[in-house]
């Protein structure tokens, strides 16, 4: 039986209000206890332009926007330009009734906005009004709806909304049933989920510069900050940014810093500084089109080998990247008590397909690691004792004991040393904490696995979710294989994979992951299934794309 | 040895202002303990640099931060625990070149740090180039027909950007500049102290510094009696130019709250993540 995947367009102006209706879709989707996941596409600009929302929604598992709509809603002819060719085969056009075209839906979407002071913003409100009509949902459900999520100026709202659905309903009413799931839990975006999942591993304090598509992880932080016991700072720069959260973590506070690559360029001194400091701070890269300032609004995975060779010098360092919402939250609180169990920096690699990306999570809170540090009992303490598995115990200030934390070469106070049998030492202490990871790494969960038949696709990060959308659209038989971790590279979970038939799916014009598959595990992909145009996957063309080398 | 410092060898040129600075600083320090500030509640920072090498030698607490930075470095440590005391060391390549954008900032949101700048107008460690405070003219490897920008006034830029202290000391007048230093650290607020010094070696400049530098009788009372002191070029006043009493970031930012010593357990923050990440009641 092939899956019900319902996907609704909206597509406006910035200023429109199209991500809130997008939002306020993948809610009404939730409360029938349906799956959703929703794509924002909006270029660097703020009012004018072209925005788009994608939800797609079903009752089994959905983890990608699809790109063709059942129901598309066109605020203005620019989006019906573009969006024609979303339509599924039976899919339904509503546009504005300036939109003079064969086939489509007219409606007063902008003449019956004029009537409310704040016009362009209300004219949003219509795609969710529209989209009620052609659900079925009864006017008084609508009402409800946006009661709670439409709360300013809430009798313009509702009356805005009532013309549009009866409009809507005379043409198009009921046309779509869309059955009632089981799902429940919340909707979050990546960086809502990193932020949460910070939180529940202990995080104390977030410092930010906002740069796209890591902002709203600061924002959201802020705006949280008494709810979670978190203070949220947004210094001069990211140099500023890196260095006071390894300032906070000598102060023993759980920091955590985010940025995306050209921001990430100005910590590269203090990711280094952390490393032989062995302050841990965890670092949230957020990837972007590059390279330089790139494609701000859009995605990519160009980051992967500059994010596990961060900083100068030799030093151990984690790197992770999630692959779901749900593994951001979980991930982002284990990267956390990672660096603090190993006094390293570490880097959370996202893209903002996963940051900016909302999806319904259902979370156990309680299955998140927290962060404890090993903890200087009595005695005489140096920072830097040099113990079998290099790690040394920590003690923070006030103490009557001497607590220095050095960038230069060290000796175990923690006093600076230029002798040749100390620079040893401190190399082998470190390399020793490289081990110690390792040793660590191999006893927990390094790689996720999906599905048992077929040939083995090697994808990680965001991509995840596109690759499994797509093997589901498709149904296609696959072992899907992702590293959770990208430095170490889980190689000897890898390794077992290099005999089989490997096909490599990634977001990068010149393969970096496969590249790095192949120079540590020597998996030699079949394929390398590649997409750099700043938009994620489509999975109904991924789905092709695979099929072809299966 | 005393107790304040430790068993790293010192290697500053002999005759170098920072062992003025150095004496100065502990003379604070146990001034600062006698009004009942403990000095494992005092933490410092260095950039990089001669000047940085005051962070090994003294007993106290810290983090050797990197070249321009440590004034950042300490603003985390304050915001972490604000019950301790933070001190970034800095010269004036350090504060003024690559890391003035700190300094203003800093100086800006009135942050609860103290800035100690070694002012000895060049870069000493790595051989003698011009720096932001170099005189025009100044020859260098770097500026061999000598430096053709203008000094940055380190004062008048530090009122300008917003620090609620303000002082100059050399540290040739041991006992004046361990005074400052004890006002300096006491003083809730960004408390900035520029210490004129000889670098014996590249930039000696002890017998100009004898002739130009006066003790200021009383700190101004307005700022522009200050910034009139600040901009003084005929003498050098040294002393305490400015002092002003301004709300401070940290409070500002989060009021009484210690993020380190009022940290939730983690059941409590378990807890407040849930009520974010759980679905909330259905409302019937």
């Amino acid at each position: 039986m092939r899956r019900e995947v319902f996907t609704f367009i909206v597509g406006g102006k910035a200023g429109q209000g199209v991500r809130k209706a997008g939002t306020v879709a993948s809610q009404l989707f939730l409360e029938m206890g349906r799956n959703s996941f929703q794509m924002d596409d909006y270029p660097s600009l703020i009012k004018g332009g072209h925005n788009f929302s994608v939800v797609s929604t079903s009752t089994d598992e959905v983890t990608s926007q699809h790109m063709k709509a059942d129901l598309v809603v066109a605020l203005d002819s620019k989006s019906y330009e573009i969006h024609r060719n979303h339509l599924k085969e039976n899919g339904t056009m509503a546009c504005d009734s300036a939109v003079k075209e064969e086939g489509v839906i007219s409606l007063p979407i902008s003449s019956e906005a004029k009537k409310y002071p704040n016009r362009e913003l209300i004219s949003g409100l219509s795609s969710i009004a529209i989209l009620a009509a052609t659900i079925g949902m009864e006017k008084e459900e609508l009402v409800d709806l946006i009661k709670k999520q439409y709360k300013r100026e809430v009798e313009n709202n509702v009356s805005y909304a009532s013309t549009i659905y009866d409009a809507a309903y005379q043409e198009i009413g009921g046309k779509f049933s869309l059955e009632k799931g089981k799902s429940k839990g919340v909707l979050l975006t990546g960086n809502e989920a990193i932020a949460l999942g910070a939180a529940a591993g202990g995080l104390d304090i977030y410092f930010a510069y906002p740069m796209t598509p890591s902002t709203s992880i600061l924002h959201y932080l802020a705006r949280h900050s008494e709810d979670l016991g978190i203070v949220a700072v947004h210094p001069e720069n990211e140099i500023a940014v890196a260095q006071m959260a390894t300032g906070a973590t000598f102060a023993g506070a759980k920091a955590m810093v985010a940025s995306s690559g050209g921001g990430f360029s100005l910590m590269q001194e203090t990711f280094s500084l952390a490393g032989m400091s062995e302050a841990p701070v965890l670092f949230v890269l957020g990837s972007r089109p590059g390279p330089s300032t790139g494609v701000p609004t859009y995605t990519e995975q160009g980051d992967l080998k500059y994010s596990i060779r961060q900083g100068q010098g030799e030093f151990p360092r984690i790197v992770s990247s999630p692959g779901t919402v749900e593994e951001a939250f979980y991930l982002a609180s284990e990267m956390l008590e990672l660096v603090w169990k190993f006094q390293t920096p570490g880097v959370l690699l996202t893209e903002k397909h996963m940051e900016e990306g909302r999806k319904n999570v259902d979370l156990d809170v309680s299955k998140a690691k927290w962060a404890e540090p090993l903890l200087h009992k009595k005695g005489e303490f140096k920072r830097y004792l040099d113990t079998s598995d290099g790690m040394s115990p920590l003690l923070f200030p006030p103490s009557e004991e001497l607590i220095k934390w050095n960038s230069y070469e060290h000796d175990e106070l923690g006093i600076t040393t230029e002798e040749p049998e100390k620079i040893v030492g401190m190399h082998n202490k470190r390399i020793k904490k490289h081990e110690a990871l390792v040793k660590h790494m191999k006893s927990i969960h390094t790689v996720n696995v999906f599905g048992n038949k077929g040939p083995a696709i090697f994808t990680y990060g965001s991509t995840t979710m596109s690759v499994l959308e797509a093997l589901r659209h498709g149904n296609i038989d696959a072992t899907v294989v992702q590293p959770r971790y990208v430095e170490p590279l889980p190689v000897w979970e890898l390794e077992r994979y290099k005999d089989k038939k490997c096909i490599v799916v990634e977001q990068s014009s010149i393969g970096q992951f496969a590249s790095l598959l192949k120079e540590n595990v020597g998996i030699k992909a079949q394929k390398v299934i590649k997409k750099y145009d700043g938009r994620p996957f489509d999975p109904i063309e991924l789905a092709e794309e695979i099929k072809e080398v299966v | 040895m005393d107790d304040l410092t430790t068993y790293a060898v010192n290697t500053w040129c002999p005759g170098c202002g920072n062992f003025g600075i150095l004496n100065a600083f502990k003379k604070a320090v146990r001034k600062l303990e006698e009004k009942g500030i403990k000095r494992n509640s005092i933490m410092i920072s260095a950039g990089i640099g001669c000047h940085a090498k005051i962070f090994d030698y003294l007993r106290l607490s810290g983090f050797y931060s990197i070249h321009g930075r440590s004034m950042a470095t300490v603003q985390g440590i304050k915001l972490a625990n604000p019950d301790l005391k933070v001190v970034a060391f800095a010269g004036d390549g350090d504060a003024l070149g690559e890391g003035i954008s700190h300094m203003i900032f800093a100086a800006k949101r009135n942050a609860d740090i103290t800035v100690i700048v070694h002012d000895n107008g060049v870069y000493g460690l790595t051989t003698g180039q011009y720096t932001p405070t170099s005189e025009k003219g100044f020859k260098s490897p770097s500026t061999p027909k000598g430096n053709v920008e203008e000094p940055l006034n380190p004062l008048t830029l530090m009122l300008e950007a917003g620090a609620t202290f303000v002082a100059r000391g050399y540290s040739g007048k041991i006992g004046l500049l361990a005074d400052t230093i004890a006002q300096a650290i006491e003083h809730e607020g960004f408390s900035y102290v520029n210490v004129l010094q000889p670098c014996v070696s590249f930039n000696n400049t002890y017998k100009r510094y004898n002739e130009l530098i006066e003790i200021l009788e009383k700190t101004p009372e307005s700022y522009e009696d200050a910034m009139a002191v600040a901009r003084r070029k005929e003498k050098l006043p040294i002393g305490v130019i400015y002092r002003i009493d301004k709300p401070v970031y940290h409070k500002e930012l989060y009021g009484k709250f210690n993020p380190v010593a009022n940290r939730l357990s983690k059941k409590e923050k378990r807890n407040k993540v849930a009520k974010l990440a759980r679905p909330k009641k259905v409302e019937k």
